[in-house]
């Protein structure tokens, strides 16, 4: 069972490194959304465009083979962050633009503009995608072990729920607990005793 | 809504959609409805327009998207998905449902205890699960030692669908309510007064009022401590609701 999980899946083979069609237009989509939130001078637009673009970043973790990270970012990020904007815009005033755009920063597009520099500069020493032989997923005492070990210390296929809720219980309990501070901190802070 | 409602709640609608259009929030060039029904400002507390289209759509998706957040609960162990995305997509689906039927009437449905009860009671079921086998001398959250059949993995999923799983719903839901109710000494809503005095048959929500009459007295922060005389000491400093309204816009 074990030998089958480690091999059998589709994320063991390697993947050829070329950009295929959906996946150039994805991205083009993600940083054109990107840059169209920064830029866009209503708020009401750029919370919509900022949705358009977490829509885009859950199909991409999809075409990357990562659904957990998907369906988080579809339903929190796409979603419940959408909405609770929308909301708080809702409940505030929205000012009226002549401009669409907003007026671009110079020494701030500058300095963006180095630090992405320095970050493409490292591009060359990151594995390609889907490779066999990055770290990330060649390491035989992390990954290997999760993915060789799981259904036979705790008897479920989703090697990320396995390491979510046993192998590193102790930790999700604390985020748990993050989340349940997070409503009594926005309770606190907004004067309530009740949700709803 | 009887007909005798009917008139109070036009006349509301109308001066409520005349401030909101001055003060800048989304288009409502509605027409003022004569039931008195969802769409009401004064039920409602935040714009909201009855739409013929969403309507339609939210009933129509919302079992399918609600059956969809369980199965990614429950079907974590062999599907991608679990506990956190599950709860998410259920919080989602109540979204839905506030955007086509109105926030007031949404939080009206479900009620506080509700949402208290899914973000107390995952936590507690997530420690409760994690405390037994410290009681059965091992380790906290060491499945083995749980007394059930295959235990490691029923008590994952026991911490995933009832403990992580309740915890994200009922937190998200929550955040959502009280964000769309927004902070009390501000008042938040147009007529946040005549709302409080409509819903204020619900036990749960009866505070809400007292602050905001108590905030514009002395303007201290600590307004919203829940003192039994409050009511008593708030008729007759508190200026009337009218005059809080103005005060607070």
């Amino acid at each position: 069972m074990t030998g089958s999980l480690a091999s059998a899946g589709p994320l063991g083979a390697p993947v050829v490194a070329q950009v295929t069609a959906i996946e150039a237009s994805l991205f083009a989509f993600v940083v054109l959304t990107a840059l169209f939130t920064a830029l866009a001078r209503d708020v009401l637009a750029a919370v919509i465009i900022f949705g358009a673009y977490s829509l885009g970043m859950a199909a991409l973790y999809t075409f990357y083979r990562a659904p957990d990270v998907a369906m988080t970012e579809a339903a929190i990020s796409a979603g419940v962050t959408t909405v609770l904007l929308l909301l708080t815009l809702a409940k505030t005033t929205r000012l009226d633009h002549e401009a669409a755009f907003e007026s671009v920063n110079l020494p701030a597009a500058g300095a963006a503009g180095l630090l992405f520099a320095g970050l493409m500069l490292t591009m060359g020493d990151i594995p390609a995608v889907g490779s066999a032989d990055a770290p990330i997923w060649s390491n035989p005492d992390v990954t290997q072990w999760y993915i060789a070990e799981t259904y036979a210390e705790t008897h479920v296929e989703n090697t990320v729920m396995a390491v979510l809720a046993a192998f590193r219980g102790f930790d999700t309990f604390g985020e748990a607990v993050v989340v349940f501070a997070a409503g009594i901190a926005a309770l606190i802070v907004l004067h309530r005793e009740v949700f709803a | 809504m009887s007909g005798t409602d009917a008139g109070v709640d036009d006349a509301d609608t109308e001066t409520a959609g005349s401030e909101f259009a001055s003060g800048g929030g989304f288009g409502r060039d509605r027409p003022p409805r004569s039931d008195g029904r969802l769409d009401s400002e004064r039920r409602q507390g935040t714009p909201y327009t009855e739409s013929q289209v969403i309507m339609p759509t939210v009933k129509i998706v919302t079992p399918f998207a609600f059956t969809y957040g369980l199965f990614v609960t429950f079907h974590g162990g062999g599907s991608p998905g679990g506990g956190f995305q599950g709860g998410a997509i259920v919080a989602a689906v109540v979204f839905m449902i506030a955007f086509a039927f109105g926030i007031e009437a949404t939080r009206q449905w479900l009620a506080n205890t509700v949402v208290v009860a899914l973000a107390v009671g995952g936590t507690l079921v997530f420690a409760g699960i994690g405390l037994v086998p410290v009681a059965l001398g091992g380790a906290f959250l060491q499945y083995e030692l749980l007394p059930i059949p295959d235990p490691v993995k029923y008590g994952m999923e026991g911490v995933e669908i009832l403990g992580i799983g309740t915890i994200v719903a009922g937190v998200l839901i929550g955040l959502f309510f009280v964000l769309a109710k927004g902070f009390s000494e501000a008042g938040g809503f147009a007529d946040a007064d005549a709302f409080d005095d409509e819903v204020g048959d619900d036990p749960g929500t009866e505070e809400g009022d007292e602050p905001d009459g108590d905030d514009a007295a002395d303007g201290s922060p600590e307004g919203d401590s829940v003192d039994p005389t409050d009511g008593g000491t708030t008729g007759p400093n508190a200026p009337g609701p009218a005059a809080t309204d103005g005060g607070e816009r």
